[in-house]
């Protein structure tokens, strides 16, 4: 598999690439970086919806749709998500390789000044970004959050992590509120994207079977263009003690209540216990051979799923489960007592050695697919950018027992949040 | 290998790929599709046999027999479990990423490595090939399916999606919970899950297909030390009539949702047998022309507010004795979705589609498919559900390539008669 080569395009604007004729596809991305803020969160993650609506060059949202289903059905996307205590943006394209169109079409430097002309040279009418389409990215970014109420589990966990992370920028979702977005000013938004092409870190990563030269070129001519005035983000906060745990109960109308532990894990990347902390989840919840699944779920009958998982950038270890409304503590102390037990260490070797092969083999698996790639190298920009998933594995083949355990000690229990089912009436 | 088994290579020239087509000796279809420079191999062995099972006649039966719903779904649980522990326990010495699935016409057991793949593959072939069903055992699944029933009651876009095929189908089984309720999995016992196992897990009635990192001369090897040959067998499934007409044009469910879902749903008759893959093809362009984010229709639903691109969809949803077009999103006012979409689909069928828009849907839909054969995963499984289908994945591909306008609009005269619709939706509780 080929190395990832990272290099500057200019102030603050780093750019990644591996060339891979593996793939039939090519994916092009452009991440922007920008701290997680209650006043800003809105009116950040609402661009990335914004720019890929229309460009001057593609000015209306049919045209540039027929445009893409011309290239093969490219896939345009948006994307905001958390990464620690910041808010990324991103915008991305995925196609198909020069050397399946039909045609003879150049396909890949269509991609990238695609990407370039709906980045830099946005719609704009008399300064602003257009009302419609301003309006309606507006309605669907409220509508995905009301999408999420829909899917009770996702719901919990983020509930969970809100009422944990309260006082902290992570605390804050990722499109903000329902009030936020209602609050967001159109006229305040060209500024907000200039901003963004001007100051925010950014990382462009190309991918799969195409010469990445000349979306280097793109780019960096359009940079070039814009001028830099690069602004260092903050590092993400990390807590590793609690005082006092909290426990927060809400009701709604579900068959099955939900059960979100959130602990403090002690340790964030670049912390050399990270990787012995990644073990440690997959370990005690994180497989089907795991002491969450092979108790809580197989030996005593509780739940469908019981699962761990590690958020390196921040130190949360989140633990969920879906149970009946009478077993929500059986299931809470079991969940503890586990944890326990791997704190004394109590688990076999083989335990250990099954933990280990099945994290090294989600990451020699990344290799395989762009999308887990780009997500792989856009997780490691703020601790070591070019790590491959293979010297990942290497580092968690490493880890001792010892270490393991020591990272189980550090996990301590901060938020217990339960979404309960208003009780059958018999 | 022996010399009794019969491998034909296919390849194809579109996307540059080729794979192996075996008829094993011990009966049964294996398909093994190379990717040597890929780090992960992903296998899937399944069985013909889902939720839709539940009544048939093996060879040798006195008279059909009818099983409580939800059975093949609980017999996928119990594959994993064995007189010496479980498939997981044994899974977790390879690394490999293990997993099941049932669907309404098939049940899949798979894996996922990158190291110890034959290893992976071994355990696969021997659990797969070795029930072991006893009252404990059965009676310790009650509590974790029932959890997983739950789990989907909560579930609008499952909600949904049941609602509507009860809207749409008389008698089909189609209709039924893929994991039934939690009163028809009291009723399993081990008995049941062993007739169950005996008439649908014969190798005649399977398929194995194997894409990745692999070299197919010692996969088969391996096929020919594990298999188990079956003897030939004849079940016949047992299905009422279904009427071509729906049930009700419309069905409703209030759950804890902050918008409305719907799924709105076109059943076709099934009278000529299962779409090829020419009419599968022009199914996939014709759905792209109409409903996707390049075509007028969306373009009119997302302006007012009908619709977002998170989650409006479409998709052809068929199989043994069912066929409905589906049309799926979030919407403050789904009749009014339903109209624009009735209309838009009598609107074609007067003024065609036209030659760019037939041209750009054909481009998106075969470039999209091409893309797909980056993964070992979407491999395996379509291969394995168009094996079962009588249907192949090179010639569907060559069909995008090669459907011409006439084709697309063939498929209007026995799709998408708005007569024979039914809208579902799920709204939240006042």
């Amino acid at each position: 598999m080929a190395e990832i080569e990272r290099r500057s395009v200019c102030d603050g604007v780093w750019f990644r690439s591996i060339r891979d004729s593996r793939f039939k596809t090519v994916r092009i991305s452009i991440h922007f970086f920008r701290p997680l803020e209650r006043d800003t969160v809105s009116e950040n993650a609402i661009l990335p919806f914004l720019l890929t609506r229309a460009s001057r060059q593609y000015p209306d949202y049919t045209k540039l749709n027929e445009h893409l289903a011309e290239l093969y059905g490219a896939e345009l996307d948006a994307d905001v998500q958390k990464l620690g205590d910041l808010q990324v943006l991103s915008i991305s394209i995925t196609g198909l390789a020069d050397r399946y169109a039909l045609c003879g079409e150049k396909l890949s430097s269509e991609y990238s000044r695609l990407l370039c002309s709906l980045l830099f040279d946005p719609l704009l009418v008399d300064g602003m970004f257009p009302e419609d389409g301003f309006e309606q990215e507006k309605r669907q970014m409220s509508e995905t959050l009301d999408a999420e109420f829909n899917d009770k589990r996702l719901y919990a966990l983020r509930r969970c992590e809100e009422i944990m992370c309260s006082g902290e920028p992570y605390g804050i979702g990722r499109y903000g509120t329902k009030k936020d977005i209602q609050a967001i000013k159109r006229e305040n938004l060209t500024q907000v994207w200039q901003s963004m092409i001007h100051s925010a870190q950014a990382e462009i990563i190309v991918l799969g079977d195409c010469d990445p030269e000349p979306v280097f070129k793109d780019f960096s001519d359009a940079f070039l263009n814009v001028g830099r005035a690069f602004k260092v983000v903050p590092c993400s906060k990390v807590i590793k003690t609690v005082d006092c745990p909290k426990e927060e109960t809400e009701t709604t109308d579900v068959a099955q209540s939900k059960l979100v532990m959130g602990f403090r894990a002690g340790c964030a990347e670049p912390d050399k216990m990270v990787p012995a902390m990644k073990l440690m989840s997959a370990l005690y919840g994180g497989t089907p051979n795991s002491k969450l699944f092979l108790n809580v779920r197989e030996k005593m009958s509780l739940c469908y799923y019981c699962s761990s998982m590690f958020n390196p950038m921040k130190g949360l270890l989140m633990v969920q489960s879906g149970v009946e409304n009478t077993n929500i503590e059986r299931a809470k102390n079991e969940i503890l007592k586990q944890l326990e037990e791997v704190k004394k260490n109590n688990f076999t070797d083989d335990d250990l050695q099954a933990a280990k092969l099945s994290l090294c083999n989600s990451y020699h698996t990344v290799a395989d697919s762009l999308d887990s790639l780009e997500g792989w190298y856009l997780s490691k920009t703020f601790s070591d950018p070019s790590r491959t998933p293979e010297q990942e594995a290497a580092m968690i083949t490493a880890v001792t027992r010892e270490e393991l355990v020591e990272a189980a000690n550090k996990v301590v229990l901060d938020t217990v949040y339960r979404l309960t089912g208003i009780e059958a009436k018999q | 290998m022996t010399t009794e088994n019969k491998i034909k290579e296919v390849r194809n020239d579109r996307c540059g790929d080729r794979y192996f087509e075996i008829q094993h000796s011990s009966g049964l279809r294996i398909y093994l599709y190379p990717k040597e420079k890929h780090n992960s191999t992903y296998a899937v062995f399944g069985t013909k046999y889902g939720s839709i099972d539940n009544c048939f006649q093996a060879t040798g039966d006195k008279e059909p027999q009818c099983v409580p719903s939800g059975i093949a779904h609980y017999l996928e649980h119990k594959m994993f479990e064995s007189e010496d522990g479980d498939a997981f326990a044994r899974y977790a010495k390879t690394g490999a990423s293990a997993n099941a699935y049932t669907s309404f016409d098939m049940t899949c057991y798979l894996f996922s490595c990158t190291e110890n793949v034959y290893e992976a593959l071994e355990i696969l072939l021997d659990f797969v090939q070795s029930p072991y069903f006893t009252e404990k055992t059965v009676q310790k699944e009650q509590g974790i399916i029932g959890q997983e029933i739950r789990m989907y009651d909560d579930n609008p876009q499952w909600r949904v999606m049941f609602n509507l095929l009860k809207a749409l189908y008389h008698n089909h089984p189609v209709k039924i919970d893929i994991a039934g309720t939690i009163e028809s999995i009291a009723q399993i016992t081990p008995e049941l899950l062993y007739k169950c196992y005996n008439t649908f897990y014969n190798l005649n009635n399977m398929a194995l297909c194997v894409a990745g990192n692999i070299d197919p001369e010692r996969v088969l090897a391996l096929c020919d030390k594990m298999l188990k040959p079956s003897p030939p067998s004849k079940v016949q499934r047992i299905f009422e009539p279904e009427p071509e007409t729906i049930v009700q044009p419309r069905i409703e469910q209030s759950l804890s949702v902050a918008v409305p879902l719907f799924e709105l749903g076109f059943k076709e008759s099934v009278a000529n047998g299962r779409a090829n893959v020419q009419q599968l093809a022009a199914t996939d362009i014709l759905l792209e022309a109409l409903a996707s984010p390049a075509s007028p229709l969306y373009r009119s639903l997302l302006d007012d507010g009908l619709i977002n691109e998170a989650s409006f969809s479409h998709e052809y949803f068929e199989g043994p004795g069912f066929a409905s077009v589906i049309f799926s999103g979030e919407s403050a006012d789904p009749d009014a979705v339903a109209e624009r979409i009735k209309e838009e689909i009598q609107r074609i069928r007067r003024e065609g589609i036209g030659k760019e828009a037939f041209r750009r849907a054909k481009n998106a839909v075969y470039g999209r498919n091409l893309m797909a054969l980056n993964d070992v995963g979407v491999i395996a499984n379509t291969m394995l559900s168009l094996s079962f289908a009588d249907r192949e994945l090179f010639s569907y591909i060559d069909a995008v390539a090669e459907a011409d306008e006439d084709s697309v609009l063939a498929r209007l005269d026995v799709q998408l008669n708005p007569e024979n619709s039914a809208i579902s939706i799920v709204k939240p509780i006042r």
